[in-house]
Order: C-alpha cells, then sequence, then structure tokens
C-alpha cells in the first residue's frame, strides 16, 4: 500500500466521517419521499459519497474508493430518475455506507477488507433495477470495461462487445498511481470526431492535454468490408488513457456517450489479495452480465447457463444475475465470516491514533484572543507589582479575573457538543427496528442543538440506545394491536433534550402500551430479588423502579432487539456515573416517558467549601442537601443517642451524625469546652463556640448529617484526580487547587459513609420501611426494656434525651429517686410504680429515658439495650390497657408495651398539673363549649393529643389529614373554634390547610396552632407566611393547651 | 528498562541524595525537577509513607516520604529537605528526600550488584551500588520502590 501521509489521512478521515454523518438521515428521508425525490437531497447525498471517493483515490485507498464509486452510481441513476427509490434500495445503500463508515474507521486496513457483498448488491441494483431500454446504458456507464490481469503485468482490456482491443505489458499500479484512472476511450472517427466539425489532431491534443495516452488503436476490423451487410458506417478509434479525471465528469470533457467511455479498475498491486479477487469478480460479474445479455435472447438454456455461473463464480454473483435487488442483510452471515475477522483485527489497531475533536474556528479564534489579553494583563500585572503602584496591580488583577474566566468558558465550550450527534443515529436504529418487528414507528427529535460535554455524550450513547430500543420493541405495539385499541396504526417515539434548572433534560416518550408496575413486581418477585413483603409496602413508583434491579426483564418472549434481562441496570449505572438521574413515568396503555436529568459538565462541578481541622475539603453541591447549624442551647435536643448510634433530630425525621473529623482521624484545632464540666457524647460535634455545624450529605436515596468544623463558600472546583498512590482510599473524589494555591481534597459522600460503616444498605431498608402507602401509619418508636425482657417503648418524639447510669448513681431522697444530672438532680421513676408491670432491679447499668412533662424534665428507668424503630405498626389500645400503659404492639415478633408518658408522669405528679388544671375551669366558663378541630394523620398521636385536649373539657373533633378537615369544616362552619394541625399529612398537609382557612373569608378569623415534632427555622417562615398564628411541639401538652386557651379567651374578647 | 541495568552500558548520570544516612541516586532522566518549596495537603487514610499531594502547577502531585517507603526513617522536614518530582507510568509523584548533593558520572558497567541489604533498603529496591569518589552511591530503581505498595493495598 501507499505510504500515506499521516495528517492528510486523518483530516481525510475526519472529513468523511462528516459527510457520513449525516447521510443516513438523508436516506430515509429519500426512502419516504419514493418516487416524489427531492433532488436536491439525492444530490447532497450524492456529493458526499461522491467527495470521499475523490479523497480515497488521491490516497489510494482503493476499496473505499469502489464502494464511494458503486453507491455513487446508484444515486446517480437515483438523480436522472432511472431508480426509484424503495425500501430495498435505501436499504442496501444503507447497509453500504454502514461499511463505507467501517472501511473509514479502519482506514489503515480498508483496502484488505471485503466489500464485495455490496459492491455486488449495488451493481445489482444498478443493472437490474431500470428499464430494459436503459440498461445496456446503465450497465455500462456503471461498470468497467473489462480488463484481464494476467500474471506479468499484462492486461487485456476488452471493448463493450467482447473483443479483445488491447493486450499489453502495464503495471495498473504504476499507471494509477497519485488516484489516476485508467481510461478506454472508444471514439468513432465518424461520429465523433468528422460529424462534429474535430480533427482528429486536436482530438488527440485535447486528449494529451488533461492525461497520458498510454496506446492507441484503429479497429479496423470492425468498419467491416463493402461486401458484408453488417457495414457500420463507423470506424472506431482506441485511446488507453491515465488521468486524474475522475469517470463521472470525463464523458463532459470529451462530449461522449457513456457508453464510449469505459473506466479500467483494479488500481491494486496483485500483493493485494483482497482487492484483486475483486478485480476478477468484477470481471467475472462483467462477463456474467454480457451473458446475461445473451441468456435473454435464448430463454431455454436460462437455467442451465445460471447453474454454470453459480459455479465460477461466489455468492455475490448469484446475486448480480438476479434482476431483483437482493438483500445482503439476509446473506451477511454466511458469506461475511471472512470480513467480521478483518474488522476485530483492525479495531484493535486504530486506537493509536489520538481522539480529535472538531471546534468551530471561531472559537479557536476566540481563544487566541482571550490568551493573547491574559499575556497582556500578565506584563501589566507584573509591572505594575515591579513599580509597586498598588493601583494598577488592582487594575490588571481585576482584567486577569475577568479574561480568565472568560477564557475558562470557551475553553468549555470547546467540550460541547450537540446532542444531535447522537440522536441522529436513532432513525436509523428505529427505523430498522421497526422493519424487524413488523411495527409502524414514527420517530420525533426535539432538541438536537442542545449542548453537553463531550464526555457525557459519549457516555449517553449506550443509555439512550437501550432506551429507545425499548421503546420500540417492549412500548409500541404492532399495527393491528394500535388499530384495535383505537390508537394511530403509527406509533410515536419521541426523543427531547432541552435545558431546565441549569441541567439537560432528555426526555424519551412513546404512545405505546405503557409499563405494568404490578407485571414488574411480579416478575422481580419471581426472580427472587424482592419479597412479596416489600412489593406490598412499596408505591406505584417503587414497583417500577424496580426494573432497574438487574436481571429483570419483563418482555415475556426474549426478542434479538432487546429483553435480555440486562440493560435497565445498566442504563441506570452508566447514568449514574454520569451523575445522572433516571425517572419513569407510565401510563398503562398510553405510553411511558422516561427523563433523564444530566449536568451540563463533569469537568468544572460547583462545590461546598468545609473545614475541619484547619484542613479544607469541597463536597460537591449535588451531594448536599442542606446545611444546618444547631445552635449551642439546642445540641442538646437535637442531637441524640440511639443504640449506639448518633442522630440529629431534623423535622422529625431522624438523620446518623458523622463526625468528619473523627472518619479522617484529624485532630479538630478547637474542642468545646463544657461549661458544665460535665461531657455529653454529643459535645464531641461541638465547635468551640458549642454549636453544631451539620452538611446533610445525600448519596443516592441515603442521607446522612457530616458535622464540620466550618462552612465556607460554595464555589466552582475543577476536578483533578488523585495519583495511583491513593486510590484505594476511600472518601475522596479528587483533589482541586484552590483560590490560594493549595490542594483540598474532594469528599465523595458515599465512600464516607462507607469508611465510617454507615451501612447503606441499612438505611436502605430503613428508607423503605419510611417510604410506605398512604393510608398506613408510621411510628417511630423509642424501645427499651423495663424488667430484662419486658419489651417496652414510647414514641420517639416525646424523648428528650437517654441517659446511661449506674444503679449506683440513684439516690434515694425523701422517697423519691434522684441521680445528678447536669449540676442538678433528675427525679427518676420506675414503670412499676404506676403500671403493673415486673419489677426492676435496680443495679448494674441502667438507661434513664429523659422527658419533659409540664416544664420538667423526668426520667423513666429501663434497662438496657436500648433502640428506636420506624415501624408501621398497628397499636391495640385494648387488650393491655392499664393505667400508664396506652396499648400494645408487635416489634420484632415481640409483644411490646406503649407506655402512655402523660398519664404516667400525671398519676405519679398530680400537682405539676393543678395549674393547668386551674386554666382549663377558667376557659371552658369563658370559652364555652368550644370545639377544637384537631388534624393528625397518626393515629397514636390524634389519640394522644385528643385525650389531654379534651381532659382539659374542649370537645375535639378529629380529623386524618387536611381534606377531612377541611371538608368538615365547610359542612360545620359555626362549630369550630380552634384548629390544631399536624404540618406533615399525606393528601393536603397543614400549610396548605391553613393556606385555605386563611384565605376563606368564612374561617379566616379561626386560629390556627400548628403541631411539629420539631419546628426548623424554616417552616415556622413557611408556617407565617401561610398564616399559621402559633407553633406548638406535640410533645409539649401544657403549652398547647396554654396557647389554645389563649387563642380562645382572646377570640371571646374580641366577641364581647 | 531498569531491571536489566547489567546488560546496560555506556555512561549514566545520577542525581543524588541523602535519605537519612544513605547517599543515593536516580537515573537523572528520571528526574523532572527539584522542588524546594514543600507546601501539601495532608490526605487521611493514605498510606503511610504518602505524605500528601500538592499542587504543581495545576497537577495534583502525590507526595512520597521517600525515606519511609524505603524503610530508612522518615524524612525530617528542613531547610535542606527537597522534593523530586519524577515521571512514573504517566504520573508525576514527589519524592521528598533529606538533602540533595550532586549529579555523579557513572558507566553502567561499573554498577556492583547489590548487597542482600544495604541499611534497610531492600533489595528489589535497587539496582546496584556505584562507587563514585570513593563514596558508595545506591543507585535506586524508582519504578519498583514506586510500584511495590499498590499491590498490597
Amino acid at each position: 500500500m501507499t505510504m500515506l501521509d499521516d495528517e492528510t489521512l486523518q483530516m481525510y478521515v475526519e472529513e468523511a466521517k462528516e459527510h457520513l454523518e449525516s447521510i443516513e438521515s438523508d436516506l430515509l428521508a429519500i426512502e419516504q419521499m419514493g418516487e416524489d425525490i427531492d433532488e436536491e437531497l439525492v444530490n447532497k447525498v450524492f456529493r458526499a459519497a461522491h467527495s470521499i471517493k475523490g479523497g480515497a483515490g488521491f490516497l489510494g485507498l482503493n476499496t473505499i474508493k469502489e464502494l464511494a464509486h458503486k453507491i455513487e452510481n446508484v444515486l446517480d441513476m437515483m438523480r436522472n430518475r432511472e431508480l426509484v427509490p424503495n425500501p430495498e434500495i435505501v436499504n442496501i445503500l444503507l447497509l453500504a455506507f454502514d461499511r463505507l463508515a467501517e472501511l473509514i474507521d479502519n482506514v489503515e486496513e480498508s483496502n484488505d477488507m471485503d466489500i464485495s457483498e455490496h459492491v455486488a448488491a449495488l451493481s445489482a441494483i444498478a443493472s437490474g433495477g431500470v428499464p430494459e431500454s436503459k440498461s445496456e446504458e446503465a450497465a455500462d456507464k456503471s461498470d468497467e470495461a473489462a480488463v484481464e490481469m494476467q500474471d506479468d503485468n499484462k492486461i487485456v482490456v476488452k471493448n463493450s462487445q467482447g473483443q479483445v482491443v488491447f493486450e499489453k505489458e502495464l503495471d495498473l499500479d504504476q499507471v494509477t498511481k497519485g488516484g489516476k484512472f485508467l481510461y478506454l476511450l472508444e471514439l468513432d472517427l465518424v461520429k465523433d470526431v468528422q460529424e462534429k466539425n474535430k480533427q482528429p489532431y486536436d482530438v488527440i491534443k485535447d486528449i494529451r492535454s488533461t492525461g497520458d495516452v498510454l496506446d492507441f488503436k484503429i479497429d479496423l476490423e470492425a468498419i467491416g468490408s463493402l461486401e458484408e451487410d453488417k457495414f457500420t458506417k463507423t470506424i472506431p478509434l482506441y485511446f488507453l488513457y491515465a488521468t486524474i479525471i475522475e469517470p463521472d465528469i470525463i464523458n463532459t470533457l470529451f462530449d461522449l456517450p457513456d457508453e464510449q467511455v469505459k473506466v479500467i479498475s483494479g488500481q491494486d498491486t496483485p500483493a493485494a489479495s483482497g482487492t484483486e479477487q475483486e478485480v476478477k469478480e468484477q470481471i467475472e460479474a462483467e462477463k456474467q452480465e454480457e451473458q446475461m445479455q445473451k441468456i435473454e435472447s435464448e430463454p431455454k438454456k436460462e437455467q442451465v447457463e445460471e447453474e454454470k455461473i453459480v459455479d465460477i463464480s461466489s455468492s455475490s454473483q448469484k446475486q448480480a444475475s438476479k434482476q431483483v435487488a437482493p438483500k445482503p442483510a439476509a446473506k451477511k452471515d454466511t458469506s461475511d465470516a471472512k470480513p467480521k475477522a478483518a474488522v476485530k483485527t483492525s479495531k484493535h489497531s486504530t486506537g493509536v491514533h489520538a481522539e480529535t475533536l472538531r471546534v468551530h474556528v471561531s472559537l479557536l479564534e476566540n481563544l487566541m484572543n482571550l490568551a493573547g489579553e491574559l499575556v497582556l494583563s500578565r506584563n501589566q500585572l507584573m509591572q505594575a507589582i515591579a513599580q509597586q503602584n498598588m493601583h494598577d496591580i488592582q487594575a490588571a488583577s481585576q482584567r486577569i479575573d475577568l479574561v480568565t474566566s472568560e477564557l475558562q468558558e470557551a475553553i468549555m465550550l470547546t467540550r460541547m457538543q450537540p446532542i444531535g450527534n447522537i440522536f441522529n443515529k436513532f432513525p436509523r436504529v428505529v427505523r430498522d427496528l421497526a422493519r424487524d418487528l413488523g411495527k409502524e414507528i414514527e420517530l420525533i427529535l426535539e432538541g438536537k442543538e442542545v449542548e453537553l460535554d463531550k464526555t457525557i455524550i459519549e457516555g449517553l450513547s449506550d443509555p439512550l440506545t437501550h432506551l429507545v430500543r425499548n421503546s420500540a420493541d417492549h412500548g409500541i405495539e404492532p399495527p393491528e394491536e394500535r388499530i384495535a385499541k383505537g390508537k394511530d396504526p403509527v406509533g410515536k417515539i419521541i426523543l427531547k433534550a432541552y435545558h431546565a434548572s441549569g441541567q439537560v433534560n432528555i426526555e424519551i416518550k412513546d404512545d405505546g402500551r405503557g409499563m405494568d408496575a404490578e407485571a414488574i413486581a411480579r416478575k422481580a418477585i419471581e426472580k427472587g430479588l424482592v419479597t412479596e413483603e416489600q412489593v406490598r409496602s412499596m408505591n406505584e413508583k417503587e414497583k417500577l423502579n424496580l426494573i432497574f434491579l438487574p436481571g429483570l426483564s419483563t418482555k415475556e418472549q426474549v426478542s434479538d432487539v432487546s429483553g435480555r434481562g440486562v440493560g435497565m441496570d445498566v442504563v441506570k449505572s452508566n447514568l449514574d456515573k454520569l451523575g445522572g438521574q433516571i425517572d419513569i413515568e407510565t401510563e398503562l396503555g398510553k405510553g411511558t416517558t422516561i427523563r433523564i436529568k444530566l449536568p451540563l459538565t463533569l469537568a468544572i462541578i460547583p462545590s461546598l467549601l468545609i473545614s475541619v481541622g484547619g484542613e479544607r475539603f469541597a463536597i460537591p453541591q449535588v451531594n448536599v442537601n442542606e446545611l444546618i447549624e444547631v445552635p449551642a442551647a439546642q445540641v442538646k435536643e437535637r442531637i441524640e443517642k440511639v443504640g449506639d448510634a448518633d442522630v440529629l433530630i431534623l423535622r422529625g425525621e431522624l438523620i446518623p451524625l458523622l463526625s468528619l473529623a473523627e472518619v479522617l482521624g484529624i485532630e479538630r484545632e478547637s474542642k468545646f469546652e463544657s461549661a458544665e464540666g460535665e461531657d455529653t457524647f454529643s459535645d464531641k460535634y461541638r465547635t468551640d463556640k458549642g454549636a453544631v455545624k451539620v452538611v446533610i450529605a445525600q448519596a443516592g436515596s441515603f442521607k446522612y448529617g457530616l458535622v464540620v468544623d466550618e462552612l465556607h463558600d460554595s464555589v466552582e472546583i475543577v476536578v483533578k484526580p488523585l495519583g495511583r498512590h491513593l486510590k484505594q482510599c476511600e472518601g475522596y473524589a479528587g483533589a482541586t487547587i484552590m483560590g490560594d494555591g493549595r490542594v483540598a481534597l474532594i469528599l465523595d459522600v458515599v465512600g464516607l459513609a462507607k469508611l465510617a460503616e454507615l451501612s447503606a444498605v441499612n438505611v436502605a431498608e430503613k428508607e423503605k420501611t419510611v417510604e410506605i402507602e398512604e393510608g398506613e401509619e408510621v411510628h417511630t418508636l423509642f424501645l427499651f426494656n423495663n424488667a430484662p425482657g419486658e419489651a417496652c417503648a414510647v414514641p420517639l418524639d416525646l424523648v428528650a434525651r437517654v441517659e446511661l447510669i449506674k444503679a449506683e448513681d440513684i439516690e434515694e431522697i425523701g422517697g423519691k429517686k434522684v441521680i445528678k444530672y447536669r449540676g442538678g438532680s433528675l427525679p427518676v421513676f420506675a414503670l412499676e410504680e404506676v403500671a403493673n408491670v415486673e419489677h426492676l432491679e435496680l443495679q448494674g447499668d441502667l438507661v434513664v429515658i429523659v422527658f419533659v412533662m409540664g416544664g420538667h424534665e423526668v426520667g423513666l428507668l429501663a434497662t438496657p439495650p436500648v433502640d428506636a424503630v420506624e415501624t408501621k405498626v398497628k397499636i391495640d389500645v385494648f387488650s393491655l390497657k392499664q393505667p400508664g400503659i396506652a396499648g400494645s404492639t408487635i416489634i420484632n415478633d415481640k409483644t411490646t408495651l406503649i407506655v402512655d408518658v402523660y398519664e404516667f408522669f400525671e398519676t405519679l405528679n398530680p400537682d405539676w398539673f393543678i395549674e393547668r388544671k386551674e386554666v382549663a375551669e377558667e376557659i371552658k366558663k369563658e370559652a364555652g363549649e368550644k370545639k377544637v378541630l384537631l388534624v393528625e394523620d397518626s393515629d397514636f398521636f390524634r389519640n394522644q393529643v385528643k385525650k389531654f385536649i379534651e381532659g382539659e373539657g374542649y370537645k375535639v373533633v378529629a380529623a386524618e389529614d387536611g381534606l377531612v378537615a377541611w371538608n368538615y369544616l365547610n359542612e360545620h362552619p359555626d362549630e369550630i373554634s380552634v384548629v390544631v394541625t399536624d404540618i406533615e399529612m399525606p393528601n393536603m398537609d397543614g400549610f396548605e390547610l391553613t393556606k385555605l382557612i386563611k384565605e376563606s373569608p368564612q374561617f379566616a378569623h379561626l386560629p390556627v396552632i400548628a403541631l411539629t415534632s420539631l419546628a426548623g427555622e424554616e417552616d415556622i417562615e413557611k408556617g407565617k407566611a401561610v398564616g399559621i398564628d402559633d407553633y406548638q411541639i406535640k410533645l409539649d401538652k401544657e403549652k398547647l393547651l396554654q396557647s389554645i386557651f389563649n387563642f380562645l379567651s382572646k377570640m371571646q374578647k374580641q366577641a364581647a | 528498562m531498569e531491571e536489566t541495568v547489567q546488560k546496560r552500558k555506556g555512561p549514566f548520570q545520577a542525581s543524588c541524595f541523602y535519605l537519612g544516612e544513605a547517599l543515593c541516586g536516580i537515573d537523572i532522566n528520571l528526574v523532572q525537577e527539584i522542588n524546594k518549596q514543600i507546601v501539601y495537603t495532608a490526605v487521611p487514610h493514605a498510606p503511610d509513607y504518602v505524605l500528601g499531594i500538592m499542587n504543581l502547577r495545576g497537577r495534583i502531585v502525590t507526595i512520597v516520604d521517600f525515606g519511609k517507603k524505603l524503610g530508612l526513617g522518615c524524612t525530617k522536614i528542613t531547610d535542606s529537605t527537597r522534593i523530586i518530582i519524577v515521571n512514573s507510568k504517566e504520573e508525576q509523584i514527589g519524592l521528598m528526600v533529606d538533602r540533595i548533593t550532586d549529579v555523579v558520572n557513572g558507566r553502567w558497567e561499573d554498577i556492583a550488584p547489590p548487597p542482600a541489604n544495604i541499611k534497610g533498603i531492600q533489595g528489589r529496591f535497587f539496582l546496584g551500588v556505584c562507587k563514585v569518589k570513593n563514596r558508595l552511591v545506591a543507585l535506586l530503581n524508582v519504578e519498583e520502590a514506586l510500584a511495590d505498595e499498590l499491590v498490597k493495598a
């Protein structure tokens, strides 16, 4: 093979790829138009094929040239309306273009790759697809002159009648070097010279001015003699002629009919065996065509002849011998074993080529410009520094700042590629699929111009292909089924990309049969991926998401298109890698929409800077859920120990806490010194000021709180990889360079959780139990044992703290048990003092559960271990009801007593509640019989709160959620005087309910008291905005009652 | 390439430095630069011989306490401490050494095979010993020294 100039070759390859890019869609458009062809479009494809051919000829890529040439011929016929593009023809063209793309991808080996199948198919179209009258001309035009190459570089050239014109010793390779073509010109001295008023000399001069005449001959025999009838009146002149002019324009040069100009192919060296074979095959084909013509005149012999042909030629010629266009796709398997292997090896070797990226010149110019600016600014800065001129230094640094950001933006732009690059392949994918599956599918592409980072585009290709194939295969129904369902028989798939909130969204939407969540769930159970139990607690969305589990395929029959049971999980993991999210929306029978959200770029990510022990770290903003600073005064209430895990209570949710310093083993610079001189477990989280700063980190489906020393700014950082010695360190996603030039590590929140042995599995499980179906009830219970083995529980929301003590710490003073606690004494009680339960031995390690009751702190003695569970249970309020015990339930297969904390402490210390009793009397007098509307979704809390409000002498109407409450209000407009509502509720939450109440003129006057487990600043703000009058914490009975009283008396006064 | 030192011929240059008491040298072709500035960010949970990472003109470079890596004891940071930046497997790695001396010229042929153990340096980190100006320089196999711990980890 000719030695190729690497750079030229590279340029050619890129250009060719660019040409090929649009061909597919153009061809599909051509197919759609059928007879009514758009010449411009055909021309466009023609030009593309032509350019590829031209370049290939120049570079000596003969196989490519050959194939491109054949394609060009077919297109030319199409352009001249000699051929009507039908799906068969377009299919062959598409396959040929595919092969061409393959050749170009493996350009170095292209000359050794086999294209015979495509050549044969294309030739067949060219010869067979046209009307009889034109067939000869077309064949002549598209096929080369018969040339036989013999061992000793001898070539034999025949004219169109098959007569030998030249027999010559010639090194074809030598002649055709540098992209030259060898032609056989057949001029008629009478017709082409004399009748056109030319002189033979001029003709020869013309010819010689454009190329080399290798040989020249007058065919005197063809003239015939006067005696014979077939006096032809022609004097043929034959030129063997080599020129760089391409076959498709050579005719115009000489003004000759097509059949008189023939290309002699076979510019290959005999060494290139593959091509040599092809040349032979072409010759065979040529002969065959000649034979064909004979056969047509002698139909009887046809059978015999054809058999002969089969014998002497390869299977591709068999195709050519048929007048119908063949289906190369079908026969690929049989004849293509060898070329496949060739592709494999060649792919291997193309890895050497460096990756390149096409960038618009204007962008490069902009970059140049900016680089120039940067240099100028640097000079200014250096000058200013030398002169110690502060003002100039400032000006220059400002300029550098601007230029740098612009430069960065511009460079990032070079990485941005339109998503059309991958979208464009889908029309073909869908078309082929539709053909294979016997479906009619229309694909609509939207937002092709949306740009994404190159790496994302590359990573997106496979998952998108999979999803589109899924839509076509599983989603869209066969036409009959669609008609039966009353749908348009043509299915629709919409592929859409658009920007939204700094992310790129991609939607794959089909109007097919939709996904059956139940079927997916059943399948998942069948395959043992989930248990029935798990499924039962899942909502529709969760069931759908089961499709992302590895090893699940819902299609009953496995097709070769999709449904291999791998895929969706791969899709998801691929998207995860890109930082993308995937979401399925589906309606059975109507269709499915799959939505993918992707970041614009991966190289620069917005991050939060934090520091611990003087070291700075960055956390990618996507992993940061929120930032919490627990004020020093609230630390004790909000940070709790559950089992041996520390948790932060955030809006009623328990969030596991991790100290970053502890996980990473960093010594904190300033430790918190407890003012009271007593250490509690939460102190290790505090900063020197006593507050706790927490980053709520979100890693996939689970959350945890990362305790840090300092929260800094949010900055955009450039991610840099860590060296190989640090690869095994979990917890880092890379490193970045800060403004001051120092390096900061980027934390990987998932890795950190692993390091801290915060098991994602456990959390995920927990998550599952939390996300229960609507209408069911979740309790967060704090479990403890009274006597060993006697399981008890209290609602976790009521627990203020838990302290571990030794039995010796309990002192008995005045008949009451107390422990020293935070500089004071804490009265402690055992459950047996009120309820009829087993005796609690006061020895060894004990647990004191601290509650706040009526403004007092009191402790309940219990035996470890303690635990907190979030569980969906039904509380039986009858069987085991007794003073101090609200009821019982089964937790972890054990009957567990639910302690009624209010009743318990009220029985013990009635005097604490006297004051309130008086208040209640007062309310009763002043407010009269007024009803309180209590809205609370948890049965347990509803009953508890209802009980104690009723205990005050009010009437209570209870509602499970905002909607029920609102309906009740409307039905009984005058009944209610005050509304007490929970915030988090299904159907309609407290905020919404309040909004409705406050917006309606009829109820606007009603005071609304919100009950929450813990009121966050944000919630309070939000509540105020919608008109919540007061916030009360669920467990603070007295304050709530006080609040109700206040509002009622105020209303009373107003009324009076 | 370094493994075949016995077969290598001709002159070479070695950049020499002290690790504790031991005078060591590495092939000068491996050295990209020698850095005086020692500012690095510690990486918790990193292997003990990794001091941290530093910013070398926009690249993140891992700093290895070379003395510790070779079992010659921790390098104490003093005024003479330097970081030798070497290229290893398409990555830049900084080797912290106690003191830089000079560049010595030698011939591969003159290198004596290393004794089984020199002051705790494990044999496989070793190319050989070369005597220059009455001093013995231990020539180190940088790739081997840096590749080792990966497998273990």
